[in-house]
């Protein structure tokens, strides 16, 4: 008998349904359309074209209504949709709404499709003669990733996710008993909710703009395609420009504020941490502004058609592998973030091989007309530089790639490869250097002129430039006394690529800000490579606790340190206290002060507080979470590591007794911990004073010399005694009373030439700490003005180039 | 000789370097017995954490120093040490890939990545108890 379950809402599933495959099968009907429609000679008599925009209309409707409605369910708390209770729950914030919308595959999906209509709109609207063919493409991708949200199982193999799945039918769920039951939904009082490490304001934004920079990198690849399919092999690549510098501008600020996420809430310790995950991000972006820069060639001299070809469609393939890698699960070990299977692995790959195979295919079938390379390019000229560069940025993305496809090498050879063991710097072995050679290229490419420059003038007119940068970077290094030579390079070469550009736009451009759009993006990309080299090689961990006994060099990690509540201790040239715990709502605050010592009244004077914060989360797990103090010139950045979560104080008052010892065999010289100090039995003292312990002559008395140090590397001295009347032995035990530790010396193993010492500890030893890392980040701030200038030169390049499309 | 030959040549050149250095540089994965076999050479160890044994951990004595016992997939169980203070919830990881070398009969680990079922999307189980743990507290 059919189950009456209650209080479901399955009015919107269907709705939800039918939008999904509303979405497919216009998808895939405005695409078809659209190829008649371009493959129909006569303009005017075009007769797909209505049906084409008809169904991308609906098409759009679609999706909006997909995206909406789920919108509507999570704020709705409709926990008998899985999508719903896996990725919301009732306590959330209004503000974290949206990002539970993304935070599963299935949305991040339909965000990614959201964008494509969006920028479909402009198209429509804007590109003329190229609608057809570029709207084709762009309607395949969307039938594609309509696809992805189908749910349907066929003979076993599944197409799509489906974000309106019902809980009880939900593989996790159907064959549990309680879901039998009509009632079950009053059964599940809330969702599972949104990760708490995803519960910020980076997830609301981050997310939309990254997908917005994947389908930026769409239209290029439409062009280029478009312009084979319909013989105009030539002419796509002066409208393409404009989006692939669109693409440049969004993906690469996407890529940015992952690192800035990274930076601020995440406890990386740092923006850039080479993690699969950004590296899929940053190589599709590496491309694309390759792939710009022949365009631009091509558009100057119409020389290089065939890599911009190449490197147009391969941003877009990148994209692509980029979402295979993070999506199906294949990164596994490798990354802490990457996205578990959903079982479509297959139908990923499937959309990858299909497109790549297409431009493959299309570059094959238009060789001949694609090959335009008539006569050389002089090596004076900015053509053959600009080459130069976008070849650089291939070689270092097909590094980065190459290390992060380790997994899927691994799979396709079935081999053990692991990633490099320390990976950061392995990367870095390689992209410093590189980058020193791309900001070579940048400091000198303006000045070098098309086709032919006379070398003496451009000389002349770098000289000032190069100077000024060479003294700079001599002050810098002798500050900083950089380790490592590749560092210095990069050093000089960034900043002379910044500075040369500043000197173009102020002395060659005259402040002509129309004109200036390269000039500022090379300045933002310089700043962004030296504010990321001096943060991150010059970053230093004060919270450095030289007590413990490390591992060996190989494992330098003593970067954590111990702060009792109340304690202060120096850390570089502050001194720390951590002050105090509040608790607010699922925040556990935890309040550390920095202060300076003020030498003229030998006083402290507070400088700033930091919060950093836990987050607590019993179904998903804690998270911690640093704050950063911003200045000028430094970011002070400070971490809870480890703190105990529970109340101690209650407990300590309870009791001020000691708790049952513990007993070590030791021989000289061993050490052992107790809960606040390091304990070492230094030797043996056979000399004792016996009438001060009062003992008879005949005794035998010998006293254990131990070193006790505490937390703050105090020293303490115990001597127990050990004593043997006769055939008798007793004790004499010994208490440091500041420390709540009580040493007894209870026998002697001549056998082993091993010393029985019992330790006591009081109740109260245990006070409250946390344990924090503190680190400095020098200049950090040169990298985020360095964003901001490449977002800034970026927009003026692509209003330059869409007021050339116009006019021409 | 054309200037397209021989930027073929540098990329070809350039891509070759990059995947003997890749191959060079990388680690393996492998289970403890090989890296008991080589000592002194860095491992990636694939494992799970035995939870019937206690941490070490002892942060007001060094903050910086983590020690647990892994069980490799190969079911051998080794000490493995970290400098470093304990990761958060690390009681809740479902498997722990420890990157390091073996020093003796422990395991010095440089890196610690871990997989937490509940991160991200989750793992069936887990959902399973979650939901079955509310049904309890409603029945």
């Amino acid at each position: 008998m059919e189950i009456q379950y209650q209080g479901e809402h399955l009015g919107f599933g269907i709705l939800g349904n039918i939008l999904i495959i509303l979405s497919f099968a216009t998808a895939l009907l405005s695409a078809i359309s659209y190829y008649f429609s371009f493959k129909q000679k006569s303009e005017i008599s075009n007769s797909w074209n209505p049906l084409a925009r008809l169904s991308f209309g609906v098409h759009a409707v679609s999706v909006f209504g997909i995206i909406f409605l789920i919108y509507y369910l999570i704020h709705g708390h409709f926990f008998e949709y899985y999508y719903i209770w896996q990725h919301s729950n009732s306590v959330l914030p209004m503000k974290y709404m949206w990002a539970c919308l993304w935070e599963g595959q299935e949305g991040s999906f339909l965000i990614w499709t959201f964008w494509h209509v969006v920028l479909s709109f402009i198209i429509i609207k804007k590109a003329g003669t190229w609608e057809a063919p570029v709207m084709f493409t762009m309607m395949i991708i969307q039938t594609f990733l309509a696809s992805m949200l189908l749910g349907l199982e066929f003979g076993g193999i599944k197409i799509g996710s489906n974000p309106f799945i019902l809980l009880r039918n939900h593989a996790d769920f159907a064959n549990l008993p309680f879901i039998q039951m009509a009632d079950y939904l009053s059964k599940i009082k809330d969702g599972r909710g949104l990760n708490p490490l995803l519960q910020n304001y980076w997830m609301v934004i981050h997310p939309p703009t990254l997908f917005l920079g994947f389908a930026a990198t769409a239209i290029p690849f439409a062009y280029a395609v478009g312009g084979m399919l319909t013989g105009r092999v030539k002419e796509w690549v002066k409208p393409a420009l404009p989006w692939s510098l669109f693409g440049i501008l969004i993906l690469g600020t996407g890529v940015l504020m992952g690192g800035a996420w990274a930076y601020e809430s995440l406890s990386f310790g740092g923006f850039w941490a080479w993690d699969p995950v950004e590296n899929a991000s940053l190589v599709p972006w590496l491309v694309l502004v390759g792939a710009t820069h022949v365009m631009i060639i091509f558009n100057k001299n119409g020389t290089s058609l065939h890599s911009s070809y190449i490197l147009c469609t391969l941003s877009f393939i990148l994209v692509l592998y980029s979402t295979f890698l993070t999506r199906s699960g294949i990164l596994g070990d490798t990354s802490v973030h990457a996205f578990t299977d959903l079982g479509m692995k297959g139908q990923l790959l499937i959309y990858m091989v299909f497109f790549f195979v297409l431009a493959v295919f299309l570059s094959i079938k238009n060789r001949k007309l694609l090959h335009t390379q008539s006569e050389e390019d002089p090596i004076s000229s900015r053509e053959f530089w600009m080459f130069m560069g976008m070849l650089i940025l291939v070689i270092s993305a097909i590094q980065i790639s190459i290390t992060t496809s380790i997994p899927v090498i691994n799979k396709l050879f079935n081999l053990k490869m692991a990633p490099p063991a320390d990976a950061i710097d392995f990367y870095n072995s390689w992209q410093i250097p590189l980058a020193a050679v791309i900001a070579l290229l940048m400091s000198m490419g303006l000045y070098f002129k098309w086709k032919q420059t006379d070398l003496k003038t451009m000389a002349k007119k770098l000289l000032l430039s190069f100077v000024v940068s060479l003294l700079i970077t001599i002050g810098v290094h002798y500050y900083f006394q950089f380790d490592r030579i590749q560092l210095v390079l990069l050093l000089f070469t960034s900043t002379w690529a910044f500075i040369s550009n500043l000197d173009y736009f102020i002395r060659v451009l005259k402040g002509n800000i129309a004109k200036s759009g390269a000039s500022i993006a090379h300045m933002g990309i310089a700043f962004i490579l030296l504010g990321s080299l001096i943060a991150n090689s010059e970053k230093t961990v004060i919270s450095q606790n030289r007590l413990n006994v490390d591992l060996g060099k190989d494992f330098p990690n003593n970067e954590n340190i111990l702060l009792y509540k109340g304690d202060t201790l120096p850390m570089g040239e502050y001194y720390v206290t951590y002050k105090d715990k509040i608790k607010e709502g699922i925040h556990i605050r935890y309040e550390v002060e920095y202060l300076k010592a003020n030498h003229t009244t030998g006083q402290f004077q507070k400088e700033f507080s930091l919060f950093p914060f836990v987050q607590l989360n019993d179904r998903m797990g804690n998270v911690s979470e640093p704050s950063t103090q911003h200045f000028i010139d430094r970011d002070i950045y400070t971490h809870v590591t480890y703190a105990e979560l529970d109340d101690k104080e209650t407990e300590k008052k309870s009791d001020e007794g000691y708790k049952p010892g513990k007993k070590y065999q030791l021989s000289i010289g061993d050490t052992i911990t107790t809960s606040n100090s390091l304990v070492v039995l230094q030797s043996l003292n056979k000399d004792v004073d016996k009438d001060l312990l009062m003992l008879q002559e005949s005794d035998l008395a010998v006293a254990a010399n131990i070193l006790v140090m505490d937390v703050n590397k105090k020293m303490h001295q115990a001597n127990p005694v050990f004593i043997l009347r006769g055939s008798e032995a007793f004790n004499r035990p010994v208490e440091i009373s500041e420390l709540g530790l009580r040493f007894a010396f209870i026998k002697i193993i001549p056998e082993e030439n091993k010393f029985e010492i019992e330790v006591s500890e009081k109740e109260g030893n245990a006070r409250e700490f946390i344990i924090m890392k503190a680190i400095i980040f020098p200049y950090i701030n040169i990298l985020w003005v360095g964003c901001l200038l490449m977002i800034i030169g970026t927009w003026i390049a692509i209003i330059k180039r869409i007021k050339k499309l116009r006019t021409t | 000789m054309k200037k397209i030959h021989i930027i073929g040549i540098i990329i070809i050149a350039v891509a070759l370097a990059v995947v003997v250095s890749t191959i060079s540089n990388s680690s393996t994965y492998a289970p403890f017995k090989t890296a008991i076999e080589n000592e002194g050479s860095t491992f990636h160890v694939v494992g799970k954490l035995n939870k019937e044994k206690e941490f070490i951990y002892n942060p007001e004595v060094n903050a910086n120093l983590f020690g647990f016992y892994l069980v490799d997939n190969e079911g051998l169980e080794k000490k493995v040490l970290y400098n470093g203070s304990k990761p958060q919830d690390f009681e809740r990881s479902e498997q722990i890939v420890v990157v390091g070398k073996m020093d003796g009969d422990e395991f010095h680990a440089s890196q610690i990545l871990m997989k937490c079922p509940s991160k991200y999307n989750g793992n069936q189980q887990d959902q399973l108890k979650a939901v079955s743990g509310d049904t309890e507290a409603a029945s």
